[in-house]
């Protein structure tokens, strides 16, 4: 590993040459009254407020679609006022692949100071997660619907190989609960216990409604500058060590395609990327539409054997009150779904001490794993300090 | 070399109709790769692995295997009220492709992953005959 970031040939590796500077995010839930490109103008504006950056220093932007075809570059671009060196908009930005591109972008020169721009309606404009990811027409025909559909599945099939059961299963919702409880922002909060999930009924079995994403109305933004910008722009930049990616576009001509093995490849790059073991990581966090892909995250990046996912919190080793910290805003289950961006608005705040309530001690490195459904699969490791 | 002036000088982009129309005469079609033999699903106008634009529907053995499976309790569409619950199953068909359907047939028990399957064409929905999967008799 030392030699490669001495010759500095690991993919990926591009460690400390930017840094998260801000963060930003609004309410949450049902937001009546403002568009899904206006919520991601409102976290651009709260962002710059509360960070103390002038919008004068935004050249770059890169927005992400959302629900409804809504978040184009060019209309969020006229929207808040910016005319940048550099924009473009992801289909799926989901956050770790728009903080990839800003890191790219940045890399190459095109522009120092990124904001990533997201805002959704989809809570009021009624999108109830109906559609699957991806090509599939003729299983909608069969009623296979949801992402609990494939998750299902992926989960079942562990089961079957693992003896993984439902109550292993639901340890990651109970933990990420726990988390919401202190979190103002989440929009489930009331406590959850191991037998309130169990008692609950089959959405799509074996899955519940608190294996579940909750969706929501809202915006979130984060600006990425260079590392010299980003020393002129705050005190406390979040360095970027490392990123990696891997996709898995053939779908389901792809052997155990939700089982989702091409996250072992992420897995494989990103500790060599970033330039640490993956031991070194204080806090994790997971993009989580489904329980089910906090799992399978968690093996495939070596944090929990295969099938040892309930041991691992039980005992204390992952998750609430554990050693190594999860989804600490509650994440999609728990708070808001939000596409990812609130797992890094969390990840910043952590690192930089802004946490709140939730606020955990000694943190310096934290790593941040997320998927695009069924196609491809991103991580990020973030650090206090580049050394 | 292109035929500029025929109206689809590639050939037409794959639509999936002879698919809808097999199962509706119970037979299981897909298409073959008339250069290199892959099997492929869902429908396209290019092989996806040799990008060839030659090829056939070709029915298949209607055989597999259960990769996993779920049951929805939860109707996702009004027009599913009336099935739920119902099981979905993802099955590992002979000839390579990957296909959702319909479980049906299966004792109380329930399917198991890594059943053994094989079609039968049933009405699903308002979606007219459809192949779904049960036990191998």
């Amino acid at each position: 590993m030392a030699d490669l970031l001495r010759t500095g040939t690991a993919p990926g590796a591009i460690r400390g040459r930017s840094a998260v500077v801000a963060v930003g995010n609004t309410i949450q839930g049902t937001v009546p009254g403002i568009s899904a490109d206006e919520l991601g103008v409102e976290a651009l504006r709260q962002t710059l407020a509360s960070s103390g950056i002038a919008k004068a220093e935004i050249d770059g932007l890169i927005t992400c679609k959302s629900y409804g075809g809504f978040g184009i570059d060019t209309e969020i671009g006229r929207l808040a006022g910016l005319n940048p060196a550099y924009s473009a908009t992801l289909d799926y930005g989901t956050c770790n692949f728009s903080l990839h591109l800003a890191a790219a972008v940045i890399d190459a020169g095109l522009a120092s100071c990124v904001a990533i721009v997201y805002g959704t309606t989809q809570r009021s404009d009624g999108n109830r997660f109906t559609l699957p990811l991806g090509r599939q027409d003729d299983a909608a025909r069969h009623g296979f619907l949801n992402v609990a559909g494939p998750a299902g599945m992926a989960f079942r099939r562990h089961q079957a190989l693992y003896g993984t059961t439902e109550a292993d299963l639901g340890e990651i919702a109970v933990s990420q609960r726990r988390y919401a409880q202190d979190n103002p922002l989440a929009i489930f909060r009331e406590p959850l216990s191991i037998d309130d999930y169990l008692a609950a009924p089959y959405l799509v079995e074996p899955l519940r409604r608190a294996d579940l994403c909750m969706i929501s109305d809202g915006g979130a933004c984060l600006i990425v500058a260079s590392a010299e910008k980003a020393r002129e722009l705050t005190e406390r930049p979040v360095h970027v060590m490392g990123i990696a990616q891997q996709t898995g576009l053939r779908d389901r001509q792809n052997a155990d395609q939700w089982m989702r093995p091409w996250i072992g490849q992420v897995a494989e790059r990103i500790y060599p990327a970033a330039g640490i073991d993956r031991e070194a990581v204080d806090a994790l966090y997971i993009q989580d539409p489904t329980s089910v892909w906090v799992m399978q995250m968690l093996e495939w990046y070596g944090f929990v054997e295969p099938g040892g996912v309930g041991e691992a919190f039980r005992s204390g080793a992952v998750g609430h009150g554990g050693t190594l910290p999860l989804n600490t805003n509650g994440g999609q289950l728990s708070e808001a779904y939000m596409w990812g961006f609130l797992h890094l608005c969390e990840l910043v705040r952590q690192l930089r001490g802004e946490a709140g309530e939730r606020q955990i001690e000694g943190l310096r490195t934290a790593q941040y794993s997320s998927t695009f459904g069924m196609m491809k699969a991103a991580s990020t490791i973030f650090s206090t300090e580049v050394s | 070399m292109i035929d500029a002036t025929a109206e689809a000088p590639f050939g037409l982009t794959g639509d999936d109709q002879p698919f809808w129309d097999g199962a509706a005469q119970g037979r299981l079609t897909f298409q073959r790769c008339d250069d290199c033999g892959f099997v492929r699903w869902p429908a396209a106008g290019v092989c996806p692995e040799c990008l060839s634009r030659a090829a056939i529907w070709a029915q298949v053995e209607g055989t597999g295997v259960i990769w996993s499976h779920v049951v929805y309790h939860r109707a996702y569409a009004a027009s599913l009220k009336q099935d739920v619950p119902y099981a979905v199953g993802l099955v590992e068909l002979a000839c390579g492709v990957r296909l959702v359907s319909r479980l049906v047939g299966f004792p109380a028990s329930g399917p198991q992953v890594g059943d053994r399957v094989s079609a039968r064409y049933q009405e699903v929905g308002d979606h007219g005959t459809v192949a779904v999967f049960g036990p191998v008799d």
